[in-house]
């Protein structure tokens, strides 16, 4: 049955090399089975893959898709997917913008925007409708990340929605970002050094089109219970005031806020860099994604003191944890002045905040020695940690070092790899694992790495989670594992999901309203499914097997030091049979942790079952 | 006059208005069909604002209008669509940019405050929009492509801070939610 909306059926294609720009087909059975967004960036990078296409080569395909929901009259519609192979992971991997910048995409008649090549000078695309040119970006080299925006948006006007890199991007920092409109970001995975190693500083966007849409009015009708939901919620005063800022004291109260580098999960300082601190003395307004009710961004300025006039949207919970506690700062005004600093260099505030840890520990420790990082820096060091920032951008000293991420640092330094909290090359985000099994599992599965953007069971699990036994905790991680990132290929945020409990079948219904097929949270749910088997059959060609799903060592060896779970560490035994049970669930190999040939086919990926398996089959040892 | 008064300390820039004012005229979602623009300026000043017709006493877009399609009416400053031959002079006129337009659409956008009951108003989830009857107080306002308004606050840098001084709209505790 032929979709009556969510569809423009079209890609927009630009080979940086050859300069060559069209518009390619899409088809409606291949629009409706990965249904946008990361589904879609996920089968463009699987078709693209060839050995010797790594992160950083021109055939590297990066897939921006912003999926059939965004843009239109959804509550978080303004969420989009940068899909290709990561230069952190070397593996596939997707990261989630907000803002405006996809909506744009979308608005100028295009599903998604596909680059590859590398331009033979500095460039950006620049994109107004069905006009698309590649201009020189030649004057915007060594630019921050938000000049570049501003610097564009003086020649093309201040209506159009930009996406830049900055320095860091440029020169290859594999956790380097692309950032919109101020402070929204690619984050994660090194999307920005793709863009860099394509010689693309950014890309410019002015759409005027009318988003299809089958029933304007069922859509409208369906919306209007799911804004009204969330914004007569209890919760959303509370909300509006501190957004993800209010993590800070549940964090630290119930024992899961990372802290000098995640030996400890609990902070006796937290108090002076929470939510009140940021409301009542930095926030000075409120900032959203397109078409979101709920504006989780806070904006803060610092209106005194040495890093007066920092101002940034944000920080929220994940920086202020990761540059506060968990690198022993106590002074809020830092946490702006680095978060702003990073949108501007263009790096990503967990992977940069985590390494920093680990440098401060070794160094700390002896593990290192002193003349091997070059520089003396240690927890609360707040010139240093500024200094580290900028080295990292532009890759001096022992910045350069950090600048290749876990993996680079790990083959230079191996003997760090037991207080590095890292998975499959992406460093960990800012939840302490050892106090919830289902968020280790969470860290070890994720398919781009330690990331909790595809899983985030660890309030549910320690509120009441306490007698579930194995299959409930592994059954919550799958669900999470289907719906988030089912919002990622929708093209819409998941937190009134997640934070505000809205009801996830209104998703389905409103799909069903723009597409006019009628479609099942479950039928969904099963698409989200297959396309996390497609993902992990990209990272099986690409090596990833069992031994690679495990939460970082310190989870099991290190207990945490104080607090609530003072003493508490996971165990290894409970966790090698989550993983059984989860892979018996998934339907993956129990040795390998390969999808099983039957799985991918009950997914409808008979192709890429066939494909696996042919490639999988000259290897010994693997079936 | 009614007017739509725009109150930037609460606006999160989240477009909404946009929308709900494209679905009540065109019936349609996109966002860039609406009467009614949210512009959001970093890092100078920092500033996220609709900007929407003022529905002037004395307007200069009735004024510029060479065949009478714009005329002050009870509540508002109507515009004859049927009138109107798109010769564009009202925005080039509007002194607060305040009037928009698209190219699929054969008259500017201009609000028309939905005939008494504003869909954007309704749709704001901040209340950063409010339907008066007269004065509006400081307002907002598009001049020559940059949004000036004038109670915006002024910061010094501090030692370490980034050189240039900060101008910023101060909106940090205005929203109840």
């Amino acid at each position: 049955m032929k979709a009556r909306g969510g569809y423009f059926y079209r890609v927009l294609d630009v080979d940086l090399s050859t300069s060559r720009i069209r518009s390619s087909p899409v088809s409606d059975e291949f629009a409706l089975k990965y249904v946008g967004g990361r589904g879609w960036g996920a089968r463009f990078t699987w078709d693209n893959l060839r050995p010797g296409i790594s992160a950083f080569h021109p055939d590297n395909l990066l897939t921006i898709a912003p999926g059939p929901l965004n843009g239109l009259y959804v509550p978080g519609s303004g969420k989009t997917s940068f899909s290709c192979i990561s230069p952190a992971t070397g593996l596939y991997a997707d990261s989630n913008m907000g803002g405006s910048f996809g909506t744009e995409l979308r608005q100028a008649g295009w599903d998604a925007l596909r680059i590859r090549g590398r331009a033979h000078e500095l460039s950006y695309i620049w994109i107004e409708d069905e006009s698309v040119e590649i201009r020189s970006a030649a004057h915007l080299r060594g630019a921050g990340a938000t000049t570049t925006e501003t610097e564009i948006k003086k020649d093309l006007g201040e209506d159009v929605r930009v996406a830049a890199i900055g320095p860091a991007g440029e020169n290859g920092v594999v956790f380097a970002t692309v950032n919109t409109d101020w402070g929204r970001n690619a984050g994660r995975t090194g999307m920005g050094a793709v863009l860099g190693s394509k010689n693309l500083k950014a890309i410019a966007i002015r759409g005027t089109k009318d988003l299809p849409v089958c029933d304007v009015d069922r859509l409208t009708s369906v919306a209007e219970r799911a804004y009204s939901y969330l914004n007569s919620h209890t919760l959303m005063g509370i909300w509006h005031r501190q957004g993800l800022m209010s993590v800070i004291d549940y964090a630290n109260t119930v024992g899961f806020l990372p802290t000098y580098n995640f030996r400890d999960a609990h902070f006796d300082d937290a108090e002076k860099i929470n939510g009140d601190i940021m409301e009542g003395e930095y926030k000075i307004g409120n900032s959203a994604c397109f078409a979101c009710p709920m504006c989780c961004g806070n904006v803060c300025l610092v209106k005194s003191g040495r890093w007066a006039g920092y101002a940034c949207e944000g920080p929220e919970y994940e920086t202020a944890a990761m540059f506060g506690s968990n690198l022993g700062i106590t002074d809020f005004s830092f946490i702006v002045a680095a978060n702003q600093k990073c949108d501007e260099l263009g790096i990503d505030t967990i992977s940069s905040s985590n390494l920093i840890g680990v440098l401060i520990e070794a160094i700390e420790k002896g593990m290192i020695g002193p003349n091997e990082a070059g520089l003396d820096v240690s927890w609360g060091d707040e010139e240093g940690i500024m200094k580290l920032l900028e080295m990292i951008a532009d890759r001096s000293g022992v910045g350069d070092i950090l600048a290749q991420g876990s993996k680079g640092m790990l083959s230079k330094w191996p003997q760090l790899s037991r207080i590095t909290l890292q998975v499959k090359g992406l460093e960990q985000s800012a939840y302490d694992s050892r106090v919830s099994l289902c968020m280790a599992l969470a860290y070890g599965t994720c398919d781009v790495g330690a990331h909790h953007n595809r899983a985030w069971p660890i309030s549910k699990e320690l509120e009441m989670g306490k007698d579930w036994g194995v299959e409930e905790k592994v059954d919550l991680v799958l669900y999470h594992q289907s719906i988030r990132p089912l919002f990622d290929m929708l093209g819409v945020c998941r937190l009134p999901w997640i934070e505000l409990a809205i009801d996830e079948n209104l998703y389905a219904e409103m799909y069903s309203a723009v597409t006019g097929i009628e479609h099942t949270l479950q039928d969904l749910l099963d698409r989200s499914k297959a396309i996390y088997d497609l993902t992990r059959s990209i990272s099986a060609r690409l090596g990833v097997r069992r031994k690679d799903d495990y939460a970082p060592p310190r989870t099991f060896e290190d207990p945490i030091e104080t607090g609530p779970f003072a003493g508490r560490k996971a165990d290894m035994a409970t966790y090698e049979t989550l993983l059984e049970t989860y892979y018996q669930r998934r339907g993956w190999d129990l040795e390998t942790g390969i999808p099983k040939r039957e799985t991918l086919i009950k997914d409808g990926l008979e192709d890429v079952a066939e494909q696996l398996y042919r490639e999988l089959g000259s290897l010994a040892g693997v079936g | 006059m009614k007017r739509i008064k725009v109150i930037p300390e609460r606006c999160s820039g989240c477009r909404i208005c946009e929308l709900a004012c494209a679905l009540a005229h065109f019936k349609v979602n996109n966002a860039k069909k609406a009467a009614i623009r949210v512009f959001s300026i970093y890092p100078s000043p920092i500033i996220r604002t609709p900007i929407v017709c003022r529905q002037c006493d004395e307007p200069a877009c009735m004024e510029a209008c060479p065949t009478g399609a714009i005329r002050v009416g009870e509540d508002l400053v109507e515009l004859d669509q049927a009138q109107c031959i798109m010769c564009l002079k009202c925005v080039e006129e509007c002194p607060y940019d305040a009037l928009f337009v698209h190219p699929e659409v054969d008259h500017p956008l201009k609000c028309d405050l939905c005939g008494g009951s504003p869909a954007c108003v309704a749709a704001c989830p901040t209340g950063a929009l409010e339907l008066v009857d007269g004065k509006t107080g400081p307002q907002p306002l598009l001049v020559k492509g940059k949004v000036e308004y004038e109670n915006m606050k002024e910061l010094s840098p501090g030692a370490d801070g980034p050189g240039t001084p900060v101008r910023y709209v101060d909106g940090g505790k205005v929203i109840e939610g």
